[in-house]
């Protein structure tokens, strides 16, 4: 039994390893076709091709990092600053259920639903209105993951601050921000991947001319260049895993 | 004081609700035809012809039967991972690589199933070669199957490893190590301890992100569009494509499914909230 447990943990650690090694493969290889189980071609050849133009994929990478940094940096700090205002709330329990409401439905839907005030704003199939859509569903993120450093401990500082004859603004930059200075490092990361991770909704508001790595991942599926597609999913998996090296709370949050 | 509280919940209701509020309603306005470029004025025909068609019913039923056996199976791995191997799991470098599946967004995770599980894919290619297979056509069907097992398989992959790291969480801030020990101590066998002690209080405290976990699964998109089938399609999958129709009368009906679906997501929400507060005052 031990032995099986033992087969069962090596066999989750391959599975977990096993896309990473492959697509790294699949990145440095061409000319792999049915039914050889190795590339006839195996180099940096397609990588070199990312710095150039043809591929497009250093500015979609380029494009997808100005999207995601854009969407954390507004999120995380609009975020912080509204859900003091919603958790001293004497509704606070309704304010809360009613950020969910965005937060839990499909991203994709809403998107398609929003679209026609995008097209009447004239933010259609732009990098703004990409930038906007993914932050109205990133905010709630934000929102719910606050909610619980405005507690009562909290409101005591803020009142001893006052007490003590401090201002609004000495509260927020010498008291509040510190103590949430790491609290607000994983908001930003994790508003980040979602920015980074996201297609659906991206797909829907940018309709094809805002090309973040996710939807030239998609892209090349259909066009069945499997060698890109895998450059752009390495692109798409550095940033994370250099997050969860550096810290393993950036990625990982058990929000809610 | 006040007036900046007062613009801190104008500033949420701007951001946080009225996006939300507007999509809904101009959702729910196209879906009765009142606007639209091809409608004409109120009616309930768009809801008619969605449920005559039996498209949408079936569409929710596949959604929900995937999403329900994604997550059992999902949560039931992870319980037993956690249960199993909760010592080796926190060793150096064991910790790090259960967070790497983090690092795989939905869309890379359907590209790389593509390239294994397809007909022409990595596992079709090593099993002709040691002879499991005599071709291309031996391989069964794991992707745009009738089953749907490519896009379970994926979703697995997706939500397992955060089951599995939320488990480990919950193992050790609520000490079931220690209570299981004093459960021992006290007479249980160990098949009690695992099924009164460590399990319900694993599965009691994270039922919530479960359920949530469940409705995310049921709204998923990118993963059911490169994996699933032409029809059954999953609810998001189906309301695109509507919506997407060159057929103007179509995108109203796709109007109604987007309805319907927020309607459901958001009374699980309410009830989710509801038995939640219920829950806090009770603990």
């Amino acid at each position: 039994m031990s032995k099986l447990k033992s087969i069962a943990l090596w066999a989750y650690v391959v599975a977990i390893m096993f896309p990473f090694f492959f697509l790294l493969l699949l990145s440095l290889s061409s000319d792999w076709r049915y039914p050889a189980l190795l590339p006839e071609y195996f180099g940096l050849k397609n990588w070199v091709q990312v710095v150039g133009t043809e591929s497009g994929l250093a500015y979609s990478f380029f494009i997808s990092l100005v999207i995601s940094l854009s969407v954390a940096v507004t999120a995380t700090l609009s975020g912080f600053f509204i859900s003091r205002y919603v958790s001293y709330h004497k509704k606070k329990g309704l304010l809360t259920m009613l950020t969910y409401f965005p937060y839990i439905l499909a991203p994709v839907v809403f998107g398609a639903c929003l679209s026609y005030y995008f097209l009447r704003i004239g933010i259609f199939g732009t990098t703004a209105g990409v930038i906007i859509a993914q932050f109205i569903i990133a905010f709630p993120y934000a929102l719910i993951f606050f909610s619980s450093f405005w507690n009562e401990k909290i409101k005591n500082y803020e009142n001893l601050v006052s007490t003590l004859g401090g201002n609004r603004w000495t509260t927020f930059t010498k008291v509040l921000l510190p103590m949430a200075k790491g609290l607000m490092m994983v908001c930003f990361f994790q508003t980040f991947l979602i920015s980074w991770f996201e297609y659906g909704l991206t797909s829907i508001i940018g309709v094809g001319k805002v090309q973040t790595l996710t939807i030239k991942v998609f892209l090349f599926i259909k066009e069945a260049n499997f060698y890109y597609g895998a450059m752009s999913c390495c692109l798409l998996i550095i940033p994370p895993v250099v997050l969860i090296y550096i810290n393993k709370r950036f990625v990982f949050n058990k929000l809610i | 004081m006040k007036n900046r509280g007062y613009i801190g919940i104008l500033f949420f209701i701007l951001i946080g609700i009225t996006p939300f509020a507007l999509s809904f309603g101009y959702a729910l306005l196209y879906s009765f035809g009142v606007i639209g470029v091809a409608n004409s004025g109120f009616t309930l025909e768009f809801w008619k012809a969605v449920f005559e068609s039996g498209e949408f019913v079936k569409s929710l039923f596949y959604s929900i039967a995937i999403a329900l056996v994604s997550t059992v199976i999902s949560v039931s791995l992870a319980l037993w991972f956690t249960l199993a191997f909760e010592k080796k799991l926190r060793g150096r470098i064991l910790s790090f690589v259960i967070y790497l599946p983090l690092a795989i967004p939905g869309i890379v995770a359907s590209f790389f199933t593509v390239q294994v599980l397809s007909k022409a894919g990595f596992f079709s290619r090593l099993f002709n070669k040691i002879g499991i297979t005599s071709g291309i056509s031996d391989f069964p069907d794991l992707i745009n199957d009738p089953y749907a097992i490519g896009i379970t398989l994926v979703f697995i992959s997706v939500v397992m490893p955060f089951f599995l790291l939320l488990f480990l969480n919950v193992y050790q801030n609520e000490r079931v190590a220690e209570l299981a020990e004093l459960s021992r101590s006290l007479g249980a066998s160990e098949r009690q301890t695992i099924w009164r002690v460590s399990l319900p209080v694993l599965i009691k405290k994270t039922w919530t992100l479960i359920a949530l976990y469940f409705i995310f699964l049921l709204g998923a998109y990118e993963i059911p569009l490169i994996l699933g089938e032409e029809s059954p399609q999953m609810l998001s999958v189906l309301i695109v494509r509507e919506l997407k129709q060159f057929d103007l009368s179509k995108i109203s009906e796709g109007y109604v499914v987007a309805v319907i679906y927020t309607v459901i997501v958001s009374i699980a929400t309410i009830l989710l909230f509801s038995n939640r507060k219920s829950q806090d005052i009770h603990e």
